[in-house]
Order: C-alpha cells, then structure tokens, then sequence
C-alpha cells in the first residue's frame, strides 16, 4: 500500500505559493506527503531516503541552466516532474516539464493533474486491494507456520510449486511481514491458527 | 525521529538549534562522543574542538535529518577512524540500551497483558532471535570487519589474514535480515497485536522500536554508503602503490 503512495519534492522560493499549494495537495483525497526544498540539488540529494517520486519546482529554476537541468532530470527515476507557473516563460522552458499548474487553476484542477500523473505511472497492481487474506491463501499460511517447504506444500495441497509461491507472495504483499514467526504471530493474533496446532 | 521540520545542515549552523529541531541529535551526539551543551557554538566550532572532520559530521547529521550524504568523495582515509569510533559507540547503544530497554517491556507485557500470553511469548522469542541476530551482526564488525579496516590504515599492514574473512556482501546481507525483522514486529504490533489494557505500555514498546530501527537504518546506510566505498577507495590505493 506504501508503495503507491505519491510523495511530492516541492522547490519553490515563494512562502506564499508553497504553503497555498500544500495545503491544496494534502486537502486532496489521494495519498500526498509534500517535502519542501530550498534548492533543487537539496531535493535531489533527499530523493533516496524520502523515495520521492513527483517534483514539482519553479521553472526559473531550470531556466538559468538548463543542460544542467536535463541532465540532472534524466538521471533521477522520477515519475514526473512538474512546473509551477505564475509568471512568464519561454516555450523552451515549460517543454521540460510534464505537465504544468497554473496560479489560476482551482483546487480541484491542482489535484486532478497530480492525480492523473500518478495514476499513469503507478505501477503498484495491488493499490486498492483489500489487505485481507483469501481461504486459499489461509491454508497456505497455515502450512508456513509449520514450517513446510513450498514443495511440500504443493504436494500436500495438490498445486504446482509455482501456485504456492504466488500465494505466498501475495500473503507477504498483504499482511506487509516477511519472515516466517512473524507470519506465525499473524495467524495466532488473527486466530488462523491455535497453539495446539503446534502440540 | 520527532522532528517537524527538516532543515539541511550545514557548517556555521548553530548546534543548539539542529538539537531542538531534530532531537535525535542527542543520540547522534552521544554516537561521537560530545556533550549536549553546545552553547551557541556553531557545528564547525564543534567539529575544530573535537578533531572531527566537518564534512564526516554533517554527512551524518543530513541523515539524521533524512538527507543522503554527500560529499563522501571528500573524506580523507583517516576518517575512517573517526567512523568507527561512531559506529562502536552506537553498537552499545543498541546492546546495553535499547534492546535491553525493549526486553523489559516485553517481558511485562508478559506479566500484566494475561489475556495475551501465548502472542506475547512469541513475541519475546521472535525478539530474543532477533536480538542474537543483531550481536552476531555487531560482533561480526567488531571483530572481523572494523579490526581489517583499522589494519589498513596502519603503515606496517599484514591484512591477507583477516581479508578472507571479511566480505561485503555478506556485511549487506546481514542488515536487510536485521531490517526485515524489526519491520515485520512493528506491523505486527500496530496492525494486528490489540493490547487494550496496556495501550501505553504497547505505546513505550513502539516508539522504542521505531527509535531502535531508525538508528539502525542509519548505522548501516553509514557502513554502505561511507565506510565501504572509503574502505575500497584504500585497498584501491594499495593494491596500485
């Protein structure tokens, strides 16, 4: 569920425009974190342990340099980078950016820009899916928690090894824990499965 | 791990105000051996006065603050030193502080939370592996990785013995199971483990492991990122002197 969670890199000097356009981006309904930047090298340098993955900077920025600006925009994996726009620029400039917000734009135009941005390039599959486990998916994390090897499990349910690994792969997706007690603490907490199974 | 605010640090920052920001800094500090009481000494005036490179000490500082180092094409071999007195000093953080506070939760948990026992045993036994896990890890560098590297900054090296030993890839591998883990128990305990009764008790454990793994997080991303690049930045050296 974290994964598709957008988390913005904001550089732009003016106060006034980067409060406005929090306060805009977190009233939407989709899943914002904003991090404002001073400099677009400070952002750059945040990208890792943020795992940012929209910018949205000022195009004075890029306009002073902008072979620097290219160089620096194709080599970061963002999704996309976006130009906040209320003053003039050339048309150079703003063909840099994947897509524009105007001063004038509404809220509700603010947000559906972001939105659609994110949409098209999350490449999350279980976004919306329910965090609950399928009965299938129970028996299988019944036979993790006693220690059975996918082999075995397989064999045991009659389905192919490759089945048992998606299972469990999904299992791991949903409940978000990886290892093999942790699982086992899951399914006691959410009574999938008693002491006594261990007995 | 409690600020609001995240600024970039930089040289003729005053240290005080970094502190009252970020308050993790007073665990970082401890981490480099200096007092809390900074007056209103800038980070340089406190780097000069304790012998500390400045660029090591703010690269570390903007991880705290949630920044990736920088400039470590900087650091000069002998900061070496001055990074593994860092991570030795955070290691007994985590034995004889952390981890021991986080035992003592548990095993209260285990006493008062009656209704609970048999997720609370398990608990205590999935963090009583982990916790051997982690002292492996730590002695591991203690013993092993930090003796090599101290080794190749003395002038009279003779590290062909412990470089069999010493593998980074290995060094990697063990943070990401150290990781894994701690993330497993902390969603256990937010998502599913109801502990009505003892919600602050549950509340003390949490926010002990959140400070544990974002000290951990920390810790290694100083091993990969710093440590291990400058490490092979000195065999390089060698191998072609």
């Amino acid at each position: 569920m974290d994964k598709c969670r957008i988390n913005i890199g904001l550089v732009e000097p003016s106060q006034i425009i980067c409060e406005g356009l929090t306060t805009i981006l977190l009233k939407a309904e989709s899943h914002n974190r904003i991090f404002r930047f001073d400099s677009l090298d400070e952002m750059i340098a945040a990208i890792p342990t943020h795992q940012i993955n929209l910018a949205i900077i000022n195009p004075a920025l890029a306009k002073n340099n902008v072979p620097d600006f290219i160089q620096k925009r194709n080599s970061l994996q963002l999704n996309a980078w976006v130009g906040i726009l209320y003053t003039l620029h050339d048309r150079d400039v703003l063909t840099l950016f994947d897509a524009t917000i105007q001063i004038t734009d509404s809220s509700e135009q603010i947000a559906e820009t972001i939105h659609q941005l994110s949409v098209n390039k999350c490449h999350c599959s279980n976004c919306h899916q329910s965090e609950s486990l399928t009965s299938r998916e129970i028996d299988i994390l019944r036979q993790i928690t006693l220690g059975l090897s996918n082999k075995e499990m397989a064999d045991k349910l009659n389905i192919s090894v490759h089945t048992v690994v998606s299972h469990r792969k999904n299992i791991i997706c949903k409940t978000g824990i990886k290892s093999q007690a942790g699982l086992t603490i899951y399914a006691i907490s959410n009574k999938i499965i008693s002491l006594e199974n261990f007995a | 791990m409690f600020q609001t605010k995240k600024t970039y640090v930089s040289a003729e920052m005053r240290m005080s105000e970094l502190i009252f920001e970020n308050p993790s800094f007073l665990v970082m500090m401890e981490h480099f051996n200096l007092d809390m009481a900074t007056q209103d000494k800038s980070v340089e005036q406190i780097c000069q006065e304790n012998l500390l490179n400045n660029e090591v000490f703010i690269a570390i500082a903007n991880l705290y603050n949630g920044f990736n180092p920088e400039g470590i094409d900087r650091f000069e071999p002998d900061d070496v030193k001055a990074i593994i007195a860092f991570l030795k000093n955070s290691h007994q953080f985590y034995l004889n502080e952390k981890i021991p506070e986080i035992h003592d939760i548990v095993d209260h948990l285990f006493i008062i939370e009656t209704n609970k026992r048999t997720e609370i045993a398990l608990i205590e036994k999935f963090f009583s592996e982990y916790t051997r896990e982690v002292e492996e890890h730590l002695q591991y560098e203690d013993n092993i990785a930090f003796p090599y590297f101290m080794e190749l900054l003395s002038p009279k090296r003779d590290c062909k013995k412990t470089r069999k030993k010493f593998s980074v890839k290995e060094y990697q591998e063990h943070h990401t199971d150290i990781e894994t883990k701690l993330n497993d128990l902390k969603k256990l305990l937010v998502k599913h483990i109801s502990l009505k009764d003892n919600r602050s008790l549950k509340r003390k454990l949490l926010i002990n492991l959140f400070e544990l793994e974002y000290d951990l997080n920390i810790h290694s991303v100083i091993e990969e990122l710093m440590l291990i690049p400058l490490i092979t930045k000195i065999e390089r050296s060698i191998s072609h002197g």
